[in-house]
């Protein structure tokens, strides 16, 4: 029995080193690997996590496609970036939805705002007067 | 000739009929929207000491709105609460409260819209979102104001100061506390920024984003979160300013970043984490600069070219410079470094052996923060010595050839 529970609490452990789950931006602390400002807008922000398990938080979201693009890391295995809607949530990446340019205002003027379903941000295309887009297009589009 | 006369006494008696009208409990008027309304071009409005709740004020015409006594205009965290959308317009001697905490539009205690020639002048600004937004606009001057909101960590605030494409600012002698960053700048040029004190604001003291051909002149930048940012600009002049005790990880007294051609003379920077931080910068100058009680006095990572530092003090860092990279790019003159032992024979105030301001031990914690904790450890003091003597770690180039023997007087 000890020795299942040993295993058990063995996996467990690596499981959480090789966690995929973001770790939470903290606000006005963290600083954006890819521009070295302190992160202050919960709106923008994103976080990625390499094939080795470190995790990098961004202002923007076009400074986490500018960095995973710049080779200073491993390559990445996720994507995450904030929730428009929701204060400081992070959202998986290629399944977030997105509107650009408009009216939307982001810290590295990426001005890129990600929703976490379809209706969402249809409702806030016309609000914002933005274009929708999508993770691959967003990735794309930027050096 | 009788024609010309004719029409300036005419046009005299058209400025003549600009008028005054007086706002308050015992006057005719009670509200200053209402005072607005029957106002145009040129008049003055006086408000009366006295508490007013009227929503979004909005400015429409050229007037001049001067408050007696500071009369509180209140926007019970609702609203915006002035907004200018007319040229030539003055706001002074009110005290701006609570306006709202949207998070989509960014609610003001006073906002100008595409304008120009407006003056806001001896305002008290307390617990608004963003304090005064200046947006798309041209010649206009915020002075003597104070600003002040109670930001925390972990909670959406904007800036104090505020500005955005826009020309020919003076932003003046403003006190500005608590906001998350004191003064923004983004896409503003051929502006100046004089005598103001920013301190305890969340972020960044003042933050500078697009925005070429600036000055900022003898500002206090104190306890902010993270100090003074200016990045993606070219031709920024920063005479005389205090930059103190912004401590933290990511914290500096100066973030440079993607900065050229541009001129840092005769600052002070003390207790800070790292003095100055930069980061692709080129043909800086940073001259007659004190860096006192640092930890860092200068971090200059490898992608920084041609940048002179030229006449500075270095007294009681912990580390005057440190770089992350072996290629030298950037030349050091004539500077005082307290860590220097070298002698001078020939009695001409300059040291006779080049100095190496790149310790051993910054290298090294450089590559590998954690070291930090054999700082002062015998072995690292015989490592930095002998790395003195002959470079191997440090690049050996790396030196101010002309040291001097005495801080100069700053």
């Amino acid at each position: 029995m000890k020795r299942v529970a040993f295993i058990l609490f063995t996996i467990s452990v690596l499981n959480s080193c090789n966690s995929n789950e973001p770790k939470p931006i903290k606000l006005n602390s963290d600083s954006c690997d890819n521009c070295k400002m302190t992160i202050s807008n919960g709106k923008f922000g994103a976080e990625l996590i390499t094939e080795k398990g470190r995790h990098y938080k961004f202002d923007d979201i076009s400074c986490m496609v500018k960095f995973a693009k710049s080779g200073t890391s491993v390559p990445a295995k996720a994507f995450y970036v904030n929730d428009y809607l929701q204060d400081n949530t992070l959202i998986a990446a290629d399944k977030a939805f997105y509107l650009k340019d408009g009216t939307i205002n982001s810290p590295m003027r990426g001005n890129i705002a990600a929703f976490s379903s379809k209706p969402e941000a249809e409702q806030y295309q016309t609000k914002l007067n933005a274009a929708p887009s999508s993770w691959d297009e967003i990735f794309n589009s930027l050096q | 000739m009788k024609i010309i006369f004719l029409a300036y006494f005419l046009s005299l008696s058209v400025l003549c009929q600009a008028k005054t009208i007086l706002v308050g409990k015992n006057q005719q008027v009670k509200s200053i929207k209402a005072a607005i309304a029957q106002s145009s071009d040129g008049d003055t409005i006086v408000v009366h000491n006295g508490i007013y709740k009227e929503g979004r004020i909005l400015i429409n015409k050229q007037i001049i709105l001067i408050g007696k006594k500071f009369p509180i205009l209140d926007g019970e965290n609702k609203s915006e609460i002035i907004s200018v959308n007319a040229d030539n317009v003055t706001v002074k001697g009110f005290k701006i409260i609570n306006s709202g905490h949207a998070a989509l539009e960014d609610p003001c205690g006073i906002r100008v819209y595409d304008k120009s020639n407006v003056v806001i002048e001896n305002n008290i600004l307390d617990n608004n979102f963003f304090g005064i937004y200046i947006q798309n606009s041209k010649n206009c001057l915020v002075k003597n104001n104070t600003i002040k909101a109670y930001g925390k960590d972990e909670q959406l605030i904007g800036n104090g100061i505020h500005c955005w494409k826009s020309d020919n600012l003076q932003i003046i002698a403003n006190k500005i506390s608590g906001h998350r960053d004191g003064i923004y700048f983004e896409f503003v040029t051929h502006s100046v920024i004089w005598r103001n004190i920013s301190f305890n604001n969340i972020r960044y003291g003042l933050h500078f984003m697009f925005s070429n051909d600036d000055a900022y002149i003898t500002n206090i930048f104190k306890n902010n979160g993270a100090g003074v940012a200016v990045m993606f600009t070219k031709n920024v002049k920063m005479f005389n300013n205090y930059f103190e005790e912004n401590w933290g990880d990511s914290a500096y007294g100066l973030l440079l970043k993607e900065i050229a051609d541009s001129y840092i003379f005769n600052n002070r920077f003390s207790r800070n984490t790292s003095g100055i931080y930069m980061e692709g910068t080129s043909r800086i100058k940073v001259e007659k600069n004190v860096f006192q009680s640092n930890g860092w006095g200068m971090k200059i990572q490898a992608s920084c070219m041609d940048n002179e530092i030229v006449n500075n003090n270095y007294l009681k860092n912990t580390f005057d410079i440190s770089t992350n990279g072996s290629l030298v790019l950037n030349t050091f003159n004539s500077n005082y470094w307290d860590k220097y032992e070298g002698y001078d024979l020939d009695k001409n105030g300059i040291g006779d052996v080049p100095y190496h301001p790149l310790s051993l031990f910054a290298v090294l914690t450089e590559t590998n923060p954690s070291a930090m904790l054999l700082y002062r450890s015998f072995m690292i003091t015989l490592l930095d010595k002998s790395e003195k003597v002959l470079p191997s770690i440090t690049p050996d180039n790396f030196i101010d050839n002309t040291p001097l023997m005495k801080s100069l007087p700053l």
